[in-house]
């Protein structure tokens, strides 16, 4: 960087009026007064009665609780890369890998867990994924009363996905096989710019 | 894909309301049990007057005077603890409101139509929540700051007076006001600095960094900021009679119809101000302030005990405004510059005078509502400097000034009226204006950046900027 | 009359010097029994000189908080509790002169003491120590025998000049009386501003003097600390 880069920003002085306060503080109760009396309508469009109704989300960005997605065959979608609990930034996920029943895949997840407490919804996981099994869901009413009910095990991911498959299908059902059958897709297989880079 | 838009589906509980929800949400069983609650009192108080009232009379005619007024002090102390407790609790809903409508919300409206049933809720809350006190705390202390502060804050009621005497019509006079003392003034600048502690003692007590901070922060800023109301005080002795008695003072502005806050408006002003800072609310609520100290002296209390410094930040800013309400708002007296209500004494004066004291008392919290949502708050070398270098000196001027004009002779006389007195009315608000006029003038004499404290930055070597036309990156 | 004083006096003392923080639990306790024996003791002797029933309850009330208030003072070994103690102490005072038609000098008292100089003190004492430990050098007096000798002293003879005749006379003079009609802020500010004017005139150059010499130590301090840094 130059010097003749360097811009030079100088505070604006108060002036004595300013620095009286009252005549600001005027000025603010015209503001506050406004919203108060003159902005009524206003107010009440932008009301959404939240329990009663919710406001609108964009579903398929909205970075809410974790789903876990199943294939077209019922099975979980997760091959256990730890690609995701290495994304985490809140380490969060913690999986425990266990070899595979089924013959187009290795490893497969014997355990899935998301603490939902540590959890900061950034999505990372939800990038990493390279078989689209990890997902955010719209659904941000999260309550519990301890705090084990907020670690999500496999089981109640996989509830989830069951409850929100509807609201949200999975963006990518194919996006699961490796090569190791030969029987599917690869187009679709490879990620590609419709899918996910 | 386009981007999909939606509203999930309800999995909350309050997707079907409860019938006692649908109940208590109706406007028309509000409107029926708001309209039972206000005929149903003044009939039953005429049926009782109608069965009971000549006994009654006939009673009160037979007691000795004394007794009388004893009782009825009793009554007034009743009356106003309930009053005060009640208007606590609405005040609390009408702050949330306020709060919400200034912020484009719309505050709670779940209990109760519009939300007017918020405060029971709330009260039930406080009490049913579990009441922590952490371990490693001083019990004692910790206990009784709360306790401290809630009774410190009640405890100033009685010399104010509410609507003046009522004569009786067999003879014989009972005054509103609960104890007329001799130093009604200064006995409220007393019980206001035994405030600090509440206050303190929690900060300290709490065994917290945060919740210490606060205690210390507050006590600094009530020793600083009780100075302006004493000198305001001061002011008002002057140029009045020359007495502390509250009554007396308030006496005089509805006589003549010149209230203190025309003869003093900057006066006015500084005490109002001071106020604020003595009930540490926003801009002054540095004691308590989120961003910096949690919550505070109060970081570490909840259920009941943080209920008790929640009544009392409310009862404290009634009690100021009563006490502004009579020292400079003409007290009783509806309307300046008239005196439609000085002098009567009936009893249904007596009624309509309580009522416009309250009246009046409500209108400042508003304004104190109004104040704290709008004015963003002090930084703490700001505050201690508004004091000691703003509104102290300025007092002091102002104690100089009217010692001046009292002692040439310009003082209200309160036998003369609003026309008698309104040469002394024009010498102060000429006296007001120069001041007025001479802060603004030392104001613009001396510099003041927007922000930080760079009173004594080194000087800055000026870098010469970039000229227009040459832009570009180049690594050096 | 005078010889039973003395008698409570040095039961007090005594009672002073085993309440002393650093005598031990047991010793204090037995201390501080003593104390409030005297108190009661004394109370009860001057209730009959009273009027009315309310002026000796009132009296009887607040002497014996105040009292209380002043031996937890220097008896208890957390230096927190003796300034609230001296609070309490400081609000009974001002009760009792309320009780004597002083109403002026009960609010002076409460304002500036308890509104005040007591803020600024726990102020210090609380940034000085925090928590619920007592402090080693708080866990017993310092010379407690010579404090209590001396307090002893001074006590003894205030009562017997007290208890002497004139005396007696002298201070039962001013009695009320005259204060219920012209109130009690009044005289006071003509006598100060009157008779008393040059006293007043003198503390207000002391306090201009202290407030110069604080001014003076801070910017010292605050070069030192320049130099320092």
């Amino acid at each position: 960087m130059r010097d003749e880069d360097v811009i030079e920003l100088k505070a604006p002085e108060l002036t004595a009026a300013e620095r009286l306060y009252l005549p600001q503080i005027v000025a603010g109760f015209r503001t506050t007064l406004r919203h108060m009396f003159l902005e009524k309508k206003k107010r009440d469009e932008n009301m959404v009665q939240y329990p009663d109704a919710k406001r609108q989300v964009r579903i398929d960005n909205y970075r809410g609780v974790h789903r876990l997605n199943k294939d077209p065959d019922g099975r979980v979608a997760c091959v256990a890369c730890f690609m995701c609990s290495t994304a985490c930034p809140a380490h969060c996920i913690h999986i425990e890998a266990g070899a595979s029943p089924w013959p187009d895949r290795e490893k497969y997840p014997v355990k899935f867990d998301i603490d939902e407490l540590r959890c900061i919804y950034c999505g990372m996981c939800e990038e990493a994924c390279p078989c689209d099994a990890i997902e955010l869901t719209p659904h941000y009413e999260l309550v519990a009363r301890t705090r084990q009910e907020m670690i999500f095990d496999k089981e109640k991911l996989l509830h989830v996905f069951e409850q929100t498959k509807h609201d949200k299908p999975r963006k990518n059902p194919a996006v699961t096989d490796y090569g190791l059958t030969g029987n599917q897709d690869k187009a679709v297989a490879r990620p590609t710019s419709q899918t996910k880079v | 894909m386009p981007t999909r838009w939606g509203a999930l589906p309800n999995s909350g509980i309050d997707k079907n309301p409860t019938p006692v929800d649908r109940i208590i949400r109706d406007p028309k069983i509000v409107a029926a049990v708001a309209l039972v609650m206000l005929v149903l009192p003044p009939i039953g108080l005429t049926a009782a007057w109608l069965a009971f009232g000549q006994p009654l009379l006939d009673l009160m005619k037979a007691t000795d005077p004394a007794i009388l007024q004893f009782v009825f002090s009793l009554i007034m102390m009743g009356l106003v603890l309930f009053i005060v407790i009640h208007l606590c609790a609405a005040l609390i809903l009408a702050e949330r409101k306020i709060s919400a409508f200034i912020q484009d919300r719309q505050g709670p409206n779940r209990v109760g139509f519009f939300g007017l049933l918020q405060p029971i809720a709330d009260g039930i809350k406080f009490m049913l929540k579990e009441d922590v006190t952490p371990a490693r705390v001083d019990k004692p202390i910790f206990i009784l700051a709360p306790c401290i502060a809630f009774v410190v804050a009640m405890i100033s009621f009685p010399v104010i007076p509410w609507a003046g005497t009522v004569e009786l019509p067999w003879g014989g006079t009972l005054t509103t006001q609960v104890a007329s003392l001799d130093i009604g003034v200064l006995y409220i600048l007393a019980i206001n600095g035994l405030g600090v502690y509440g206050v303190v003692l929690a900060g300290w007590a709490s065994n917290n960094k945060y919740a210490h901070y606060g205690g210390m922060r507050a006590a600094a800023q009530m020793l600083s900021y009780e100075i302006p109301i004493g000198l305001g005080v001061l002011v008002l002795l002057l140029v009045s009679s020359g007495t502390l008695r509250l009554e007396v003072i308030q006496d005089q502005q509805t006589a003549t119809g010149l209230w203190n806050v025309f003869l003093h408006p900057i006066m006015f002003l500084l005490v109002l101000t001071a106020n604020y800072a003595e009930t540490n609310r926003a801009p002054f609520d540095l004691a308590e302030c989120e961003q910096e100290l949690i919550a505070g002296f109060h970081t570490e209390y909840s259920s009941m005990k943080f209920a008790l410094f929640f009544l009392a930040e409310y009862a404290h800013m009634i009690i100021g405004s009563a006490v502004l309400v009579t020292l400079f708002l003409g007290g009783w007296e509806p309307l300046p510059g008239v005196s439609l209500l000085h002098g009567n004494n009936t009893w249904w004066a007596a009624l309509i005078k309580f009522h416009i004291f309250w009246g009046k008392i409500i209108g400042l919290i508003g304004l104190y509502m109004l104040v704290r949502w709008t004015v963003p708050r002090f930084r703490f070398d700001q505050l201690m400097k508004l004091a000691w270098k703003g509104m102290i000196p300025i007092a002091m001027a102002l104690v100089v000034i009217e010692g001046v004009l009292v002692a040439v002779g310009i003082k209200v006389d309160p036998t003369a009226g609003f026309v008698g007195n309104f040469g002394v009315l024009a010498v102060h608000l000429l006296v007001n204006a120069v001041l007025l006029g001479f802060i603004l003038w030392q104001l613009s004499r001396t510099k003041a950046p927007v922000t930080g404290r760079q009173d004594n930055l080194p000087e800055i070597e000026v870098v010469p900027s970039r000229p227009a036309g040459q832009g570009g990156v180049s690594h050096a | 009359m005078p010889v039973v004083y003395l008698i409570l006096i040095t039961f007090g003392a005594a009672g002073l010097f085993l309440a002393l923080p650093g005598r031990g639990q047991a010793f204090g306790r037995i201390g501080l029994l003593m104390l409030l024996g005297l108190v009661a003791a004394s109370i009860a002797m001057l209730l009959p000189q009273l009027g009315g029933l309310g002026d000796r309850v009132a009296f009887a009330l607040l002497a014996g908080i105040g009292l209380f208030g002043a031996i937890r003072v220097i008896t208890h070994p957390r230096p927190v509790y003796s300034a609230l103690f001296f609070i309490v102490l400081v609000v009974a005072m001002g009760g009792l002169l309320v009780l004597m038609n002083a109403g002026f000098v009960a609010s002076a008292l409460l304002i500036i003491y308890a509104g005040a100089i007591l803020v600024t003190y726990l102020f210090v004492i609380m940034l000085a120590q925090q928590g619920t430990e007592t402090a080693p050098y708080d866990a017993s007096a310092r010379e407690p025998l010579w404090g209590v000798l001396a307090g002893f002293l001074v006590l003894g003879t205030l009562t017997g000049h007290v208890l002497s005749g004139d005396a007696a006379n002298e201070l039962a003079a001013p009695a009320a009386g005259v204060l219920g009609t012209v109130g009690d802020v009044r005289p006071v500010g003509e006598l100060l501003l009157t008779e008393y004017v040059v006293g007043v005139q003198l503390a207000g150059v002391l306090l201009l003097a202290a407030m110069v010499g604080a001014v003076a130590i801070a910017k010292r301090q605050a070069a030192l600390q320049e130099e320092a840094g």
